[in-house]
């Protein structure tokens, strides 16, 4: 655009001056051929008129004569003396030929003014560069048109190129996206550009090789969990009849049975962790609604939990209330946390269900405990973020998943969950809020 | 208590679990009769009748529902399926194919043996001092655990006659999944609503003239079942 619009200015710059010039110069070159006839025959004339419209001028120039007497002679009235500047007059009268572009009534002129000193006369000429200058405007408009034409169709060609050009990165960009959003299976289509197939092929294949890589992995965490299953189970069996023999083992081995009881039920808890972990991972999860009494629901969860004796509180509004929600998975999330509550917290204080104002209820697990700090608010949901309290690698410790099961679940539900620090004194407490519809 | 000598037939091709449950279920003072296949479960049983049978769904060659199918064909003998945690249609098809309850792997045998004695409380004839009930052509009499429609008498596995008792104990009134669950299977709240479902479902097709517009067996939205005359 700028190039083409600097070309025009360039180009009229260039064209303009030298036709200036030329014109300068022709016209010159016919006023002091025309005052050399002036000097001749101008002593001799009796009518100094007539001798100068019979001189060589085109119409656009104007004769003018000064006799050695100080007469002005001018064919055309318009054009005498007065149309003269008078610096030109000056310099002619100190004997200096001299040519002066101005302005006449508006209009540009060029007059020239050549000395007879012999004779004490001067010839003058006024010369209409109008027409010169109306060619001009004219190119000037021309170039000017055609630079502005030329910048558009530039522009336009340019926009219209990168847009082309573009659009396939666009598509790009949003597929990307797509698959970064875990819609692994976007692809591209292939389109007419024979350019860009390769682009489109490159792509595709990228993307699936990073689904089928991705799906690898999710299998992997799946396929080694079930793997771990069976042998868990058989030592599970080994270890449960050895339980039911308990009182014939000696001290120190009834002890090692404690300790490998405990540790084959961690380790069975971890893998069916990790499984239902594993099944976030790979997408396949599915909430299964049932219609569920809500308050009866938390009472029967808390009771079968690992903290039967914690006080439920229900908010009276919600007594006879049914939602729609997966019996299981909310199971497990009370559950996990009461788990919770009791590894970290000392043990938990109190469940309550409360109706939330905007529709959705609310469900809080509370300890008298430590409490989380800010920083770790959001850590403690992470997979395999433990307690950080120092010293906390007991044999009653769990693996790190029960959070993030319970964070997993409740994100299913379209729910969110969070912990606050109790404002009446010491401990955590535990929000799960669930967008179901209260019937 | 369970009577000395209940023979359990357990059909799982991974030997691992066959030694597990094995191992656990002797314990319990049972007898386990071991097939790893489905075609030795069904010859096993058609020489010698087990008083349960437990059969994991995967197997090779027929699979546990083709087994299951076959053993309802012949008896009402109890079963417990097993199914892998991971496919949830397992479960609602291997109680349509006939079984009495499920469980998914890994179980704890502890768990197992629950189950076990549960299906052979149910096995045993219910108290018999209840007395028969009549419903228009339905009737019950518990006492000698039979059944008729019209006259004539339908075959129901002990599952299914247990829970038509259930119903039939407060004609009228509407149970809730979970109390049949609860008095039906032994389980508490967090008992699995499929079972009764199914067992509903199957009782239908047993009882009614019409299994898709019940008479009797019907379903209150929102709250249960209840029967009805």
């Amino acid at each position: 655009m700028l190039l083409s619009a600097l070309l025009a200015l360039a180009t009229f710059a260039s064209t303009r001056s030298s036709l200036l010039q030329q014109r300068e110069s022709a016209a010159l070159t016919q006023v002091f051929s025309n005052a050399r006839i002036v000097r001749d025959r101008l002593p001799s004339e009796t009518d100094p008129i007539k001798l100068l419209q019979s001189l060589q001028t085109p119409s656009s120039s104007h004769p003018i004569a000064l006799d050695d007497r100080g007469r002005w002679h001018a064919p055309d009235p318009l054009f005498g003396q007065n149309a003269l500047p008078e610096a030109l007059r000056d310099a002619v009268s100190n004997d200096t030929p001299s040519r002066m572009r101005y302005a006449l009534r508006g209009e540009p002129y060029l007059a020239v003014g050549v000395p007879l000193p012999n004779e004490g006369a001067a010839y003058f000429e006024v010369l209409e560069l109008d027409e010169l200058e109306d060619t001009l405007r004219q190119l000037s408009l021309s170039l000017t048109g055609a630079a502005m034409l030329t910048t558009m169709a530039g522009a336009g060609l340019g926009w219209w190129a990168s847009r082309r050009a573009l659009r396939p990165l666009a598509d790009v960009g949003q597929a990307a996206e797509a698959i970064a959003g875990g819609r692994l299976d976007t692809r591209l289509a292939a389109g007419n550009d024979a350019d860009l197939s390769v682009l489109v092929t490159s792509f595709n294949g990228m993307a699936q090789a990073l689904q089928d890589r991705i799906e690898r992995d999710a299998r992997f965490a799946s396929d080694v969990s079930h793997e771990l299953r069976s042998p868990l189970m058989t030592l599970s069996a080994a270890t449960e009849l050895l339980e039911t023999r308990r009182d014939e083992l000696p001290q120190r081995a009834q002890a090692a049975l404690d300790l490998l009881s405990a540790e084959v039920a961690r380790f069975q808890q971890l893998v069916e962790d990790l499984l239902e972990i594993s099944r976030f991972d790979a997408g396949a999860v599915r909430l299964e609604l049932d219609d569920v009494r809500l308050a009866e629901f938390v009472l029967q969860a808390v009771a079968a939990s690992s903290a039967p004796g914690v006080p439920v509180e229900v908010d009276a509004e919600l007594a006879g209330v049914v939602v729609r929600a997966d019996k299981r998975r909310l199971g497990r999330v009370i559950a996990n946390l009461l788990d919770n509550a009791g590894r970290y917290g000392g043990g938990a204080t109190r469940v309550a269900l409360r109706r939330v104002d905007d529709g959705g209820v609310l469900i809080a697990v509370e300890d008298a405990g430590p409490g989380v700090p800010v920083s770790d608010r959001h850590y403690i949901f992470e997979r395999f973020a433990r307690g950080g309290v120092s010293g906390r690698r007991g044999a009653g410790e769990g693996v790190g998943l029960g959070l993030a099961l319970v964070a997993e679940h409740v994100r299913l539900h379209g729910g969110r969950v969070w912990v606050e620090n109790r404002a009446e004194g010491d401990g955590a407490r535990f929000l799960v809020e669930l967008p179901v519809a209260v019937s | 208590m369970v009577a000395v000598g209940t023979r359990i037939l357990a059909v799982e091709d991974d030997e691992r679990i066959r030694i597990a449950v094995k191992m656990a279920l002797e314990d319990e003072g049972w007898t386990v009769e071991e097939a790893a296949t489905g075609e030795a479960a069904l010859d096993s049983f058609g020489r010698h009748p087990a008083d349960v049978v437990l059969i994991d769904i995967m197997l090779p060659g027929i699979d546990g529902f083709e087994v299951c199918r076959s053993l309802r064909r012949v008896s009402d003998v109890p079963i417990v399926v097993v199914t892998a945690r991971a496919d949830t249609h397992d479960v609602v098809a291997g109680l349509e194919a006939g079984a009495d309850d499920y469980l998914t792997k890994p179980f704890a045998p502890k768990e197992l043996s629950a189950r076990i004695r549960a299906l052979l409380r149910r096995a045993r004839a219910p108290d018999p001092a209840t007395p028969q009930l009549n419903f228009g052509d339905l009737e019950i009499i518990p006492e000698a655990g039979v059944v008729r429609l019209d006259g004539s008498e339908v075959h129901l596995t002990k599952t299914e006659f247990r829970l038509l008792c259930e119903l039939a104990s407060s004609a009228g009134r509407v149970f809730s999944r979970e109390v049949l669950l609860e008095r039906v299977w032994g389980y508490g709240y967090f008992g699995d609503g499929r079972l009764v479902d199914v067992h509903i479902r199957r009782l239908r097709t047993k009882i009614e003239t019409d299994p898709a517009n019940p008479r009797h067996v019907v379903t209150v939205r929102g709250l249960g079942y209840k029967l009805q005359g």
